[in-house]
């Protein structure tokens, strides 16, 4: 695994001015070796409330692309613009394969089905047993009853003197339902076939891409490349009243340590600022970080980074 | 009224607020070239940071020692600002980069002992720097700002 991780070229896609990223392993590989979490945004359309696990794809920081892209472990791919001269441009033979890998995939759903199909009817198997020496529920209800219940019984009757009329209460008189309980013997007469799939990924249609825009709005990027260097885990820090909240180490393992502002060097910040701020971090048993670069001159590249923490003082 | 005097009684607000609100003793007023405005230190009357490294390190030599570790006030610096102001970290910059660590006359005060703890105390620890923030209703709030990545207390 580690030599293929050497070489390993993280696909980021580009989307509506969002890095993306749609592979799982290149996922746990980003938050492995480069200390970049990010944040998971894929949810199901049917069921989107849920916001605490949520899945792929995992939208990264521009500061995050930017970051890989200059480690030379990254490439940006235009995802639509991608797509679109893909399919365009596709001949018969790629064509074909594509609609191979399709079908494969079928295939495998298919195995999948069976295999759970085959587990859950091993398991209820046990259950139904002891249940088949009850004859009445099976019984079709043209045949006389065997009186197991008195209500069943008038039930039927009453239905009888109506003389098969249609009545309101036939949904839910027992005829149909003790029908219905005969039928599942029927079902494995159904005739097989591959189930329709919805591909979760295109990955088969694309090549690895050669397109690399630019990544832009990164301001933040050398506060962010100055903690991630000393192995700072970044977050989003809305819920806790700043830019970026700050661990120590993987977010599985630490609390947050500071809460992190990233300004440019000669932004006038307004004290207001910094008290809340102060105030707000210590409520919440973190720092209040801030930091900014001081900017290349006409004598000198792009210069030091100055970070500041601010805490209450308790008096 | 000018910049000048501005200046002149914000910093005797912030004195007077530490003299008699939070009995701070040898409160001095400092005035350095290369620094924007003048600048306070004093002695607090009990020790006003203790790093949560510090702390562990005060617990493991006490345990050795079978003893209390002192824990004596040192001095602090302070800036006085308004909270109308509004500085840039490059204004932050040039404050930390023209002082010492310790203010003037505070340096020889643990020089001779090198325990583990004592790296917190004394001119090897980092430099920090009370804001003194002052309100117009003369309300005066104190925060701490560490130079650099300093990990916060647990309160």
């Amino acid at each position: 695994m580690a030599s293929t991780e050497d070489d390993r070229q993280v696909r980021i896609s580009k989307i509506a001015g969002r890095y993306l990223v749609f592979d799982i392993d290149d996922v746990a590989y980003i938050r492995r070796q480069h200390g970049i979490c990010a944040v998971f945004t894929g949810t199901m359309p049917q069921n989107p409330t849920q916001n605490v696990f949520l899945g792929l794809p995992l939208e990264l920081y521009a500061e995050d692309a930017k970051m890989l892209l200059d480690r030379k472990v990254a490439y940006i791919a235009d995802d639509p613009l991608e797509h679109l001269t893909q399919l365009k441009s596709m001949d018969d033979a790629t064509r074909k394969s594509y609609l191979q890998s399709i079908k494969t995939q079928r295939r495998t759903a298919q195995l999948v089905f069976n295999e759970a199909k085959a587990q859950s009817m091993a398991k209820h198997k046990d259950k139904r047993k002891p249940k088949q020496p009850q004859p009445p529920v099976v019984v079709p209800t043209e045949l006389p009853l065997p009186a197991s219940s008195a209500d069943d019984v008038t039930a039927a009757v009453d239905q009888e003197e109506e003389g098969g009329a249609e009545s309101l209460l036939e949904s839910s008189s027992s005829k149909p339902v003790k029908t219905d309980s005969s039928t599942p013997p029927q079902k494995p007469l159904v005739k097989e076939k591959l189930p329709a799939i919805t591909p979760t990924t295109s990955n088969a249609m694309i090549s690895n891409g050669i397109s690399n825009p630019d990544v832009e709005n990164h301001t933040a990027l050398p506060l962010y490349s100055y903690l991630n260097e000393r192995g700072y885990f970044i977050t989003p820090g809305l819920r806790f009243g700043g830019d970026f909240s700050v661990y120590p180490g993987d977010p599985f393992r630490y609390h947050a340590h500071y809460m992190a502002n990233s300004y440019g060097w000669d932004e006038k910040i307004p004290m207001l600022d910094l008290v809340t701020s102060g105030r707000l971090g210590t409520a919440v048993k973190k720092s209040f970080l801030m930091g900014g670069q001081k900017p290349a001159t006409e004598n000198s590249e792009a210069g030091e980074l100055r970070a500041f923490c601010i805490e209450w003082a308790g008096m | 009224m000018s910049a000048d005097q501005h200046l002149q009684a914000l910093t005797k607000v912030v004195v007077n607020n530490l003299e008699n609100q939070h009995d701070w003793t040898q409160v001095q007023i400092h005035i350095q070239d290369n620094l924007p405005r003048p600048l306070i230190y004093g002695l607090p009357p009990k020790r006003l940071y203790v790093h949560p490294d510090e702390q562990i390190d005060i617990i493991k030599a006490e345990k050795q020692l079978n003893q209390r570790v002192p824990q004596e006030p040192e001095l602090e610096w302070v800036l006085p600002l308004h909270l109308a102001e509004k500085w840039s970290i490059s204004d932050f910059a040039a404050v930390f980069d023209a002082i010492t660590a310790i203010p003037p006359g505070g340096e020889f005060v643990n020089a001779n002992e090198d325990a583990q703890w004592q790296l917190w105390r004394g001119p090897k620890r980092g430099k920090r720097i009370l804001l003194a923030t002052v309100q117009d209703d003369s309300t005066v709030t104190y925060y701490w700002m560490h130079n650099g990545l300093v990990k916060p207390r647990q309160n």
